[in-house]
């Protein structure tokens, strides 16, 4: 009962919040702006409105993460509402499971929100909506469940600010792991390597959670590899918010 | 049963600032609140008494000593079950109304669900909040939000209160609204500590009080006992002797104020009123009255700042927190 009213509180404090609200409003016009693609690129119109509307759902979905959960332990730390919460038998962790969930509830409710849009918008557009597009929403909501995860492991100890640049700085590396990689294994100095190899290991692999060019182009897709993805995102969201109430129970206020 | 509070040799230092100084927010400071007490913690800004209060309720933890809550470390969940804390100029969710944040905490108290409508609907009844139920509490005044502050910390009926500055923002009627809620906390058997600059609340409603100087307890004790061995004055009251006869006798007398056929004296010590009454006994005048004035509380208060203000070379050696 705890852990879900502090689950509640966080999804009420969201969406009465007028950031949320404008991200979404944001998000529907960029994906009904794709109706005045088609006259520009003639005969790529359905991967064009696919890509957008998956690549513009996972832009602002993504912004909600960061910029949402970057403040969503601080703001309670500097408006002082934390005082009165943590004072009654509340667990340290599960406040920030609490928060965490809170926001995964509004994330999966924004998805589900932007994917009827979307659907919608596809349907009337004569263009069919494919299983493999459920997936790959799915597995957003797995890659938005990490991201949040990093963001409120920073928003238990740097301002907001610094949590949404740390944050991002994570994503861009994160969808861009497997480049690393290969350019750290290339004819490199051994520290370079070393350092690829370390940031390759200990940052998110967000690419895997990607199979928009599948869904864009009709190719099959990898379900063991889906499945793989998922746990990967599990194991990591638990082992982030795991640090995050270590690094929560110390702290005096 | 354990004492609900129990603080022993509790020590807070803080480093601050580029050089790393250390502040010692409170040094070695130990006191006991009994059940059913009404405990006054009173001290200048910056004495500790919110650093004591936030490791009573858990947010900080203390440097060395120990401190325990309803026989409980404070760091526990189970220490806070029974515990119902107002912060200082408390912030709550602005985004919520009254009703809806009291909901939230009865939730987060383990209030069971059947009863927690009726409990928040009677809270927000005592504390007259329940035309403005369910307006958000971002437009609420300081006054109003010290109200929800107070309901959300009794609303799951706890045994040990603890309250930081409760009287701030509550205009005359509400802190007699206040007290009388306190007095009823005590006359059904809760434990009541709080902190609070208005000293006159502190002597109308506490059993004890403890005051902190600097981050050290200067003085505990019940306050009947405290202010009684502290006879500031007294003022004697005598007839058919002239003003005169008592400057010329002798009589170290602080004032003098003539009346009808009596004299008012105002002297420092017993050795004075033995003096005064030689002189009486002497001149065939008569004592009409002997009364001892005992310091209020507010001279108690300003008498210990002041000794250890010029004991520890100047006030303020702890920080606000």
């Amino acid at each position: 009962m705890r852990l879900w009213a502090l689950v509640r509180n966080t999804f009420r404090e969201a969406v009465r919040d007028k950031v949320l609200l404008t991200l979404l409003v944001i998000a529907f016009l960029v994906t009904a702006g794709a109706r005045l693609i088609p006259s520009l690129a003639a005969g790529e119109e359905v991967k064009i409105i696919k890509d957008l509307g998956l690549k513009s759902m996972t832009l602002f979905c993504v912004l909600i993460a960061v910029l949402v959960g970057g403040r969503l332990v601080y703001r309670e730390i500097e408006k002082r509402t934390i005082f009165v919460i943590l004072a009654k038998p509340v667990a340290r962790w599960q406040f920030v499971l609490g928060k965490y969930l809170g926001l995964m509830l509004v994330l999966v409710t924004s998805v589900a929100i932007m994917t009827a849009w979307f659907a919608l918008f596809m349907t009337l557009s004569r263009i069919p909506v494919q299983p493999q597009m459920l997936l790959q929403v799915l597995l957003l909501v797995f890659e938005l469940a990490v991201i949040t995860a990093i963001a409120v492991l920073f928003s238990t100890f740097v301002t907001p600010i610094s949590s949404a640049v740390f944050t991002f700085a994570i994503y861009f590396t994160g969808s861009l792991s497997r480049s690393l990689l290969y350019w750290g294994t290339k004819d490199r100095p051994v520290l370079v390597q070393a350092v690829s190899r370390f940031c390759y290991y200990l940052l998110p692999n967000l690419q895997n959670f990607d199979i928009s060019g599948s869904v864009v182009h009709n190719v099959p897709v990898n379900y063991a590899q889906v499945g793989l993805t998922v746990v990967y995102a599990l194991v990591y969201v638990s082992a982030v918010l795991l640090i995050a109430t270590l690094v929560f129970r110390r702290r005096n206020f | 049963m354990p004492q609900p509070i129990q603080v022993d040799k509790l020590s807070k230092r803080y480093r601050s600032g580029f050089l790393i100084r250390e502040i010692h927010a409170l040094d070695s400071v130990s006191f006991d609140v009994g059940q059913g007490e009404i405990f006054g913690f009173l001290g200048p800004n910056g004495a500790g008494k919110t650093t004591t209060i936030k490791i009573l309720v858990g947010l900080t933890r203390p440097t060395s000593g120990s401190a325990k809550v309803m026989g409980k470390s404070p760091d526990l969940v189970a220490g806070k079950r029974e515990l119902g804390f107002l912060p200082e100029s408390p912030y709550f969710y602005d985004h919520l109304s009254a009703r809806e944040f009291l909901e939230l905490s009865g939730q987060l108290n383990g209030v069971p669900r059947r009863e927690l409508r009726e409990r928040v609907t009677r809270m927000l009844a005592t504390v007259n909040l329940t035309r403005a139920a369910d307006a958000r509490l971002r437009g609420f005044s300081r006054g109003m939000l010290q109200r929800v502050g107070i309901a959300q910390a009794l609303l799951h009926d706890p045994k040990l209160v603890i309250l930081d500055e409760p009287m701030g923002g509550l205009d005359p009627i509400g802190r007699k609204e206040f007290r009388d809620i306190i007095l009823g906390l005590r006359d059904s058997g809760r434990t009541v500590f709080f902190s609070s600059h208005i000293l006159q609340d502190i002597e109308m409603i506490c059993d004890r009080v403890a005051i902190l100087v600097a981050g050290r307890l200067v003085s505990l004790g019940r306050l009947d006992e405290i202010l009684a061995t502290e006879i500031d004055t007294f003022e004697v009251t005598v007839r058919n002797i002239s003003e005169d006869a008592l400057r010329t006798g002798g009589v170290k007398a602080q004032q003098i104020l003539p009346g009808d056929d009596k004299l008012l004296v105002v002297v420092r010590s017993e050795g004075d009123v033995e003096e005064l009454l030689r002189l009486l006994a002497a001149q065939d005048g008569k004592l009409v009255s002997l009364v001892p004035r005992v310091r209020t509380l507010e001279d108690f208060f300003m008498s210990k700042v002041r000794s250890q203000g010029a004991a520890a070379g100047g006030p303020g050696t702890g920080g606000a927190r």
